[in-house]
């Protein structure tokens, strides 16, 4: 025979104690409110910009967050679009730029494809700085002044060889000079840099982007389907365009 | 009746039972901690799953950090033990189904559990060891969802 409990537990159950229902009611309401000020918190957390930020660079196409359009000029008519979304402080996408960059810049200077480049900063997320921000800015900064290709290029040339390194204000206005912004466009170029002028543009792209379904660089669309995974050598992308245009 | 009470009341099922509520509450708190003081980047690795609407899932990864830290706490402490652990042990789900979309999907992603997340190489993906840890914490809460009673818990001295 086990001995009878009853009296113990009587005696230990306290009478008018903490009553669980306002307790817990409490503890919701302040779980309820700090996920509010989180969200809250965290949606004033995206870099805000002034109204003079908030200018889009030349050659943007496909509306509030699009890529630069790299050739208008040459790209004929009938030809597919190429989008490259990259991030300027990615190491592959510097591996990428190198190893396809001089086919893109070819088949875009002969006109054989619409080249959009859209260009992506959530590394400064990752990496906890605001080169991908600053560099991006200054690239299209760099397309009003109509030298969009070549900075472009230029700024992945120089990319650190060690990631989050990033690039310095200094590098960017060298990379300005030597790709040929000079006289009054390097003026200009230099108060649209030190302005931020499209520091909004350059968050747009973000949010257009990660709503379109880009969460990784460096990412390839054809005709807005994402080829990324089946390009092996510049020859592959050439036969991608060369297929998608028949 | 011996087998009951010795579930009810025994000294293996405490252990166990505290046990599970401190790894979950611990793991819980760690995991929050840690993205809390990033809400960027918590929105980008939630993102990466391409599970929720993009805005939708950019709230998710503001809330995710304060609403683990603030349910781990409860573990900690077994305040509501069973309604916590119930809730922890549904984000685990959660956090199993979407690794395993994110898998089948061929994404290369961290899942960010613990900061980080977002794309990585293809070749640095965890994703079994990332399902298996979940589904291990998500067994410490079935545990106490099943017997929320365990020693040194506030429920117990505050309740009784």
């Amino acid at each position: 025979m086990r001995p009878d409990a009853s009296k113990k537990i009587a005696t230990v159950t306290p009478k008018g104690g903490p009553n669980v229902v306002i307790i817990g009611a409490v503890i919701a309401v302040l779980v309820v409110l700090a996920v509010v000020v989180a969200i809250v918190i965290g949606n004033n957390s995206k870099p805000s910009s002034s109204a003079s930020g908030k200018v889009a660079p030349v050659g943007v196409v496909g509306g509030t967050g699009g890529g630069i359009l790299v050739n208008p000029a040459a790209a004929k008519t009938n030809v597919p679009t190429v989008d490259v979304y990259a991030d300027f402080q990615c190491p592959i996408c510097g591996r990428f730029e190198e190893q396809f960059g001089p086919a893109l810049t070819a088949m875009a200077k002969a006109g054989e494809m619409k080249y959009v480049v859209h260009m992506m900063s959530f590394l400064d997320t990752n990496l906890g700085n605001d080169a991908s921000l600053r560099s991006t800015n200054a690239a299209a900064c760099a397309a009003d002044a109509g030298k969009f290709p070549e900075y472009h290029s230029a700024v992945f040339a120089v990319q650190p060889a060690k990631e989050g390194d990033g690039y310095t204000d200094a590098q960017l206005t060298e990379i300005a000079k030597n790709v040929g912004i000079t006289g009054p466009a390097l003026t200009t170029w230099q108060q649209c840099t030190s302005s931020g002028q499209h520091n909004q543009y350059v968050a747009d792209v973000a949010d257009t982007s990660g709503k379109a379904g880009v969460t990784g660089t460096p990412t390839v669309k054809i005709n807005g389907k994402d080829i990324t995974k089946t390009l092996t050598t510049p020859e592959s992308l050439i036969a991608a365009v060369k297929a998608a245009k028949s | 009746m011996g087998l009951k009470s010795s579930w009810e009341t025994g000294r293996l099922p405490d252990v166990i039972g505290l046990l599970a509520r401190l790894i979950l509450g611990v793991v819980l708190v760690w995991a929050g901690a840690v993205k809390v003081t990033n809400p960027a980047q918590s929105a980008l690795a939630v993102r990466a799953f391409k599970v929720l609407p993009y805005d939708f899932a950019g709230y998710v990864g503001y809330a995710l950090p304060v609403l683990e830290i603030l349910l781990g706490l409860l573990l900690v402490l077994g305040l509501f033990t069973r309604v916590s652990a119930a809730l922890g042990g549904l984000l685990m789900l959660a956090f199993i189904f979407g690794i395993s979309w994110a898998w089948a999907h061929g994404y290369s992603i961290d899942c960010g559990c613990f900061g980080g997340g977002g794309t990585i190489a293809a070749s640095q993906t965890q994703y079994p060891l990332e399902i298996l840890r979940d589904a291990g914490i998500a067994a410490c809460a079935a545990w106490l969802v099943v017997r929320p009673r365990t020693p040194y818990s506030l429920d117990h001295r505050l309740f009784g």
